[in-house]
């Protein structure tokens, strides 16, 4: 009848997973407006968490492709990570010593290149011209890195991406006369400025006052909220958190069209069993390669939008942590879901930013004095940092140990809708009846155990006979 | 012409008038041991060809060796006349081999149908490209493959599982699965490896049935098996493999009643 009807009908469709999901998030959405309402949590700053919220989304996205579709172990997120970042800083950033600003090439007279005044030819903003170069960049290192590797079984990727991550991580800092080292690149402009419209409209939007508003019960308490204003940078973030946004967007729309198709199928052929895929004829190598550099290609845009989101970038910033937390992210959320993806993102950035806060809303030392509970409380509040990576570290063996697949895993069948509809067999199934989520846990904790099963073989095979 | 041909030959008949597949002084070595040792033999179109020999006779080396997943160290295979040694196993699928596999192979997270979409060859939508520049036609393809596939379930009586989670099934219905999967590729030649290890005899029998069925549809098979009882019932003609090579080849009872094939196996076949 009412929309809270249809709520509720919708929430009572979704799988028991999904229904927790989506508590998370709605905890986590006023758990935010919480602390924007309150002031603890600064509007500009909200943004700037959204942003990264959506650059992991991207790194997950481009895992998954690799991982989640086609099982290509790779170690070197942070490495294509970090060639997205430089590819664009490296074009664009005030102090890079290869800088594209000023650049001018001409041949016989005619000018080929010209970029002045971070445009190309005066049209074409330059950072543009940085995203294109960072993605033909990580395209060829993913080309590059592939060849050699993905003939090979699935671990020597493995290991020669570890290795790749460092090279490029200790390439990055080393050459000087390109990278400038250690000292980073910083001064870029943002991903708009140079754009017509856009570059100029957190300057020309009105600043907002947000009124502070006193609330409370006469007599019992009273709390001031809001009271903040709205000015140029946090038009500058919103524009910032749209252009992740369009990115998370257009990446999910591709990657939406290509898991569900004939392509996407092979891959998954792959991932299970690649002397399949090509005794059924299937190229495995070159399927594996348009994965692997597909999915780089994704981590690279992440690369771009955080080079101009922070507006300086490092070599610390390709530290191999990044890569294990966009690892945490894509098993957590459910290999091979592209939902799973997002929700990774969602939770690796809850976990590194809010174990942020939790370290300053909590007390130094435990209020009671117990002999070890003390101790340990202190030992917990004072090293927050290594705390986080424990806590991340329980958080994945809970996930391996109770929900195996994920919390998101892939549940629908993934044939064309249009073409299930057409043709004359069932139906598209509902996600229950594809995937019943205790037998799916059963049948990957007892694979090796199949043969007993071949009773059961007689039985159906005896009942279509009759 | 059947009657003026021997019913056994010593070693293999290599005079055969249409060749599906020649396998030509094929060679295998794994450090010291010789797997295979220069084997030769032919199979004639439309016919079941029977690959059989006691265990360590070299027949699944061969198998892996004409289907491109061993790279051979001597001699030449060559499926309708085209060349094909040392080509990866998609190539020589693409040249119409196909082949299953003896413990069936399980696609994690897919449906039954799902599954067997994989089998059709050159499918648009396997082009990452075409997803996006010509998406009817990848459209329509998909919807042909997913009406072919429903139909070949229904062939192999088990389209009732069409929606069920492929890691669901059973041994055999696997064996059904990988068989019906196989034949949407369109093989020129199927190779079965094994069919019936691990399954039934009720089952089995299904399976004889079934191929035998395409047979008479006009696909040329060839099998490897140890079940003696199956293969006798079902190949014609049955070639021995001993010790790396072609030991004899023949009719079912030819093959059945030569003291040489009796040898090999140290004490007879079936009992």
């Amino acid at each position: 009848m009412s929309v809270a009807d249809g709520a509720r009908d919708w929430f009572a469709e979704l799988t028991r997973a999904e229904q927790g999901v989506v508590g998370f998030i709605v905890a986590l959405t006023a758990l935010l407006l919480f602390g924007l309402v309150t002031g603890g949590l600064a509007p500009t700053y909200f943004l700037y968490l959204v942003g990264l919220v959506g650059m992991y989304v991207l790194l997950s996205f481009g895992l998954n492709v690799q991982w989640g579709y086609t099982g290509l172990i790779n170690f070197s997120v942070a490495a294509f990570f970090g060639i997205g970042a430089y590819g664009t800083a490296l074009l664009t950033a005030g102090n890079s010593p290869v800088g594209a600003d000023g650049w001018q090439f001409s041949l016989a007279g005619v000018e080929l290149v010209w970029v002045s005044g971070a445009r190309l030819y005066g049209l074409l903003p330059l950072t543009v011209l940085g995203l294109l170069f960072a993605v033909a960049l990580a395209a060829a290192v993913a080309f590059a890195i592939g060849i050699p590797t993905l003939r090979l079984r699935a671990d020597y990727l493995a290991i020669a991406s570890l290795g790749l991550a460092e090279v490029v991580r200790l390439l990055f800092l080393n050459q000087r006369d390109v990278t400038n080292g250690s000292a980073g690149l910083r001064g870029l402009p943002g991903f708009f400025d140079g754009w017509p419209v856009l570059g100029t409209l957190p300057q020309t939007l009105p600043g907002v006052q947000v009124h502070e508003l006193q609330l409370g019960i006469p007599g019992l308490f009273t709390t001031r909220v809001l009271g903040f204003t709205l000015g140029a940078p946090f038009w500058q973030a919103l524009l910032n958190v749209a252009l992740v946004l369009a990115m998370v967007a257009a990446v999910f729309a591709v990657l939406r069209r290509v898991h569900r198709s004939p392509w996407g199928r092979v891959l998954r052929t792959i991932r299970s069993d690649e002397d399949l895929a090509e005794a059924l004829g299937k190229d495995t190598y070159a399927f594996k390669m348009q994965s692997f550099v597909l999915g780089s290609v994704i981590m690279a845009l992440a690369g771009v939008f955080y080079a101009h989101l922070n507006l300086f970038v490092s070599p610390g910033d390709l530290e191999p942590i990044n890569t294990f937390y966009v690892w945490i992210a894509v098993i957590l959320g459910g290999s091979g879901s592209n939902r799973g993806a997002i929700f990774g993102g969602f939770v690796v950035i809850a976990i590194r930013e809010g174990t942020r806060f939790l370290g300053e809303v909590l007390p130094a030392s435990f209020p009671l004095d117990l002999p070890l509970v003390t101790s340990t409380y202190a030992t917990i509040v004072n090293n927050f940092a290594s705390t986080r990576l424990l806590a991340v570290g329980v958080l994945i063996i809970l996930v391996m140990r109770f929900r195996p697949q994920g919390v998101l895993p892939p549940q629908r069948e993934l044939i064309w809708p249009a073409s299930v509809a057409a043709s004359a067999g069932p139906g598209e199934t509902t996600p229950r009846e594809t995937i019943d989520e205790e037998t799916t846990a059963t049948a990957t904790a007892t694979d090796p155990e199949a043969e007993p099963e071949v009773d059961d073989a007689a039985r159906d095979g005896g009942e279509s006979d009759e | 012409m059947s009657e003026t041909t021997p019913d056994l030959y010593d070693g293999p008949n290599l005079d055969k008038d249409d060749v599906v597949l020649r396998v030509d002084e094929l060679r295998k070595r794994f450090g010291g041991l010789v797997a295979t040792d220069d084997a030769s033999f032919a199979v004639e179109r439309g016919t079941v060809t029977g690959l059989i020999g006691p265990n360590g006779a070299g027949k699944s080396t061969i198998f892996n060796l004409v289907s491109g997943f061993y790279e051979p160290d001597g001699g030449s295979v060559a499926v309708n006349g085209v060349d094909v040694t040392g080509a990866e196993p998609h190539e020589i699928a693409d040249e119409g081999l196909i082949r299953t596999f003896q413990t069936p192979r399980k696609l994690e997270g897919m449906t039954v149908r799902e599954a067997m979409l994989v089998g059709p060859q050159r499918q648009p939508g396997e082009s990452f490209v075409k997803l996006f520049t010509s998406p009817g036609e990848v459209e329509a393809a998909e919807t042909r493959n997913m009406e072919d596939a429903q139909r070949m379930l229904e062939q192999f009586e088990i389209d009732h599982l069409a929606t069920q989670p492929a890691t669901d099934l059973s041994g055999g219905q696997l064996k059904l699965v990988e068989l019906a999967r196989a034949m949407l590729a369109e093989p020129e030649l199927l190779m079965l490896d094994e069919p019936v290890a691990g399954v039934n005899p009720t089952l089995a029998n299904k399976l004889r049935d079934h191929i035998a069925r395409l047979n008479g549809e006009g696909v040329t098979l060839c099998i490897i098996e140890h079940d003696m009882e199956f293969i006798m019932n079902l190949a014609d003609p049955i070639i021995v493999l001993d010790q790396g090579s072609v030991l004899v080849e023949g009719t079912p009872d030819a093959v059945r009643s030569d003291d040489r094939v009796i040898d090999a196996y140290l004490g007879g076949p079936g009992e």
